[in-house]
């Protein structure tokens, strides 16, 4: 466990120094909320759309840090001097996943704190709990989609291609506007999207709706997907490392 | 295993070990053992398969014949990479995190670690300790390296090329720690392609090309068989000559191969042989190796 949070410290730390990495996942998410949604009187819009940004806070951090910070290390001299300490691909992981969700945390805060300020959000006492562990259940899954991410895709690639499936998901899974708002074209994908069937069933917890079965297991399906491309990635990045 | 007496002060054994990378086979069935209190020096010419046989035995790579023990247990197992210390052959540190930082996270793995303060002075890097890692010149980031490699209290040092793009003073300032390590039972394994880096420090010395073990023992007995002089002079022509490993010609410019080169020099005094443009240079291990190997490798 001292090994896991000595590893959640360095990655804390080296992200912190990253404006690289803080800019688009701390600031853009909040500033888009803004700029694209504005103030309106609407309670359960301006809820639904806090939900999404909240969603899309978190869709940031996992592709960024996941996603880019894996692709950028794992080919460098310190990745490989790494592995040559008394450290298991496991506890190397802990310490991403635990920092992770430290800057999810805070992403997903940012937009919520300001939501409350500007705008008549109202999410009842006993929504919070279902909603949080929305959140969280959504955020494996993309954090795994984060992690294959990083092991399929290459370093100088990492940052553009983080960036265009964080805006393509968040705009084709209806987590801008309202889903009903897309243009029907994009109905043939819309719903099959993890940050569709995510938001799904966090709008439904948020606002205290029942949430369809066939969401979950839709979200289930890409977390077994996004794992079992993880795993394939990082073996296969093991085997081209020994050459 | 059994760890019987013999086997209680063996650190780190390769057996038999082969590994083939697609068409290429990078070591073809190599032993190898390290003992407590003494520097194996590895050395070979470059892509003779030293970094690959170090590879495997610290665990990076599984063998794919023979196998790899370190205390006596698998390598790539994390808990069996607790005692050993590590410089790789290539170096690089975060941009993002400072000197300290990195060594404060290298200590974190090992149960009895030296200070970061200690360890930092020894290696002359106090100074820097507060500077982002990545951004130390190649020098100071290959001492950090080293730093790093001492950082858990070792039994066992494993160095792959640690004073390539060294400083003469930084060169000999590593000699002492490694040779201080050693004095106090440490083992260490070290690769280099210097002949005298090994004959600097080694208590034993293995060669390794293409793959395979060539030569293995005290450092006089390989100094005899790879510390080779090359010896270039024009002639009209050569007689037999004493002490010659092999001999090139190019338009009457000879070059000639020795071990000894002075009872070579003598000879063709002694001979008559008319020649010019005497040059005498201490051959490169590549060269050394080349002429031994006859130029298969």
């Amino acid at each position: 466990m001292r090994i896991v949070l000595a590893h959640f410290k360095d990655q804390t730390l080296q992200h912190l120094r990253a404006p690289g990495y803080l800019l688009p996942t701390m600031a853009m998410p909040g500033l888009f909320y803004f700029l694209f949604e504005g103030q309106d009187t609407e309670v359960g819009l301006v809820t639904h759309l806090m939900a999404s940004y909240a969603m899309w806070a978190i869709l940031g951090v996992a592709f960024f840090q996941f996603g880019v910070g894996i692709a950028e290390e794992r080919t460098t001299a310190w990745e490989r001097l790494l592995r040559t300490l008394p450290l298991s691909a496991g506890q190397r992981l802990g310490g991403r996943v635990l920092s992770a969700a430290l800057f999810a945390a805070a992403a997903a805060a940012v937009v919520i704190v300001e939501a409350h300020l500007v705008n008549p959000v109202r999410v009842a006492a006993d929504r919070w709990l279902p909603w949080t562990l929305a959140l969280l259940a959504g955020g494996i899954v993309v954090a795994l989609g984060g992690i294959a991410m990083g092991y399929w895709v290459s370093r100088r690639a990492a940052t553009a291609v983080a960036m265009l499936a964080w805006l393509l998901l968040a705009y084709l899974g209806g987590l801008w506007a309202l889903p009903a708002e897309l243009p029907s074209w994009t109905e043939a994908v819309s719903p099959y999207l993890p940050t569709r069937l995510w938001g799904e069933v966090t709008w439904a917890a948020v606002l205290g709706q029942p949430s369809a079965l066939g969401d979950w297991l839709g979200l289930a399906a890409w977390a077994v997907g996004f794992a079992a491309l993880a795993l394939w990635g990082y073996r296969r990045d093991e085997t081209v490392r020994s050459t | 295993m059994t760890t019987d007496a013999v086997d209680a002060q063996v650190v780190a054994e390769l057996w038999g070990v082969h590994k083939r990378y697609g068409k290429v086979e990078a070591l073809r069935g190599v032993d190898l053992q390290l003992h407590a209190g003494e520097l194996v020096a590895l050395l070979g010419p470059n892509g003779a398969g030293k970094t690959t046989a170090v590879g495997i035995l610290l665990g990076q790579r599984r063998p794919d014949a023979g196998s790899a023990r370190l205390f006596g247990r698998d390598p790539t197992r994390p808990a069996a990479r607790r005692s050993v210390g590590v410089t790789p052959q290539e170096v690089g540190f975060p941009d993002n995190l400072t000197v300290a930082e990195v060594v404060d996270l290298v200590r974190v793995h090992y149960p009895h670690p030296a200070a970061t303060s200690e360890l930092l002075g020894r290696f002359g890097l106090a100074e820097v300790a507060g500077r982002r890692a990545g951004g130390l010149s190649g020098g100071q980031q290959r001492r950090l390296a080293v730093a790093l490699a001492f950082a858990g209290r070792p039994q066992a040092v494993v160095m792959d090329e640690p004073t390539s793009g060294l400083d003469v003073e930084a060169r000999r300032r590593l000699w002492e720690v490694v040779r201080a390590f050693v004095a106090d039972g440490g083992a260490v394994l070290l690769t280099t392609h210097y002949l005298e880096e090994a004959q600097a420090l080694a208590s034993r010395v293995v060669v390794i090309a293409g793959g395979l073990v060539i030569a293995h023992g005290s450092v006089e007995e390989i100094t005899a068989r790879v510390g080779l002089s090359r010896v270039r002079l024009r002639a009209p022509s050569l007689p037999e000559l004493p002490a010659v490993t092999s001999v090139e010609v190019t338009n009457g410019s000879y070059i000639l191969y020795t071990a000894d080169p002075d009872e070579l020099v003598r000879a063709l005094s002694l001979q008559g042989v008319p020649f010019s443009g005497l040059q005498v240079e201490r051959a490169s291990l590549e060269e050394a190796f080349l002429s031994l190997t006859g130029g298969a490798s």
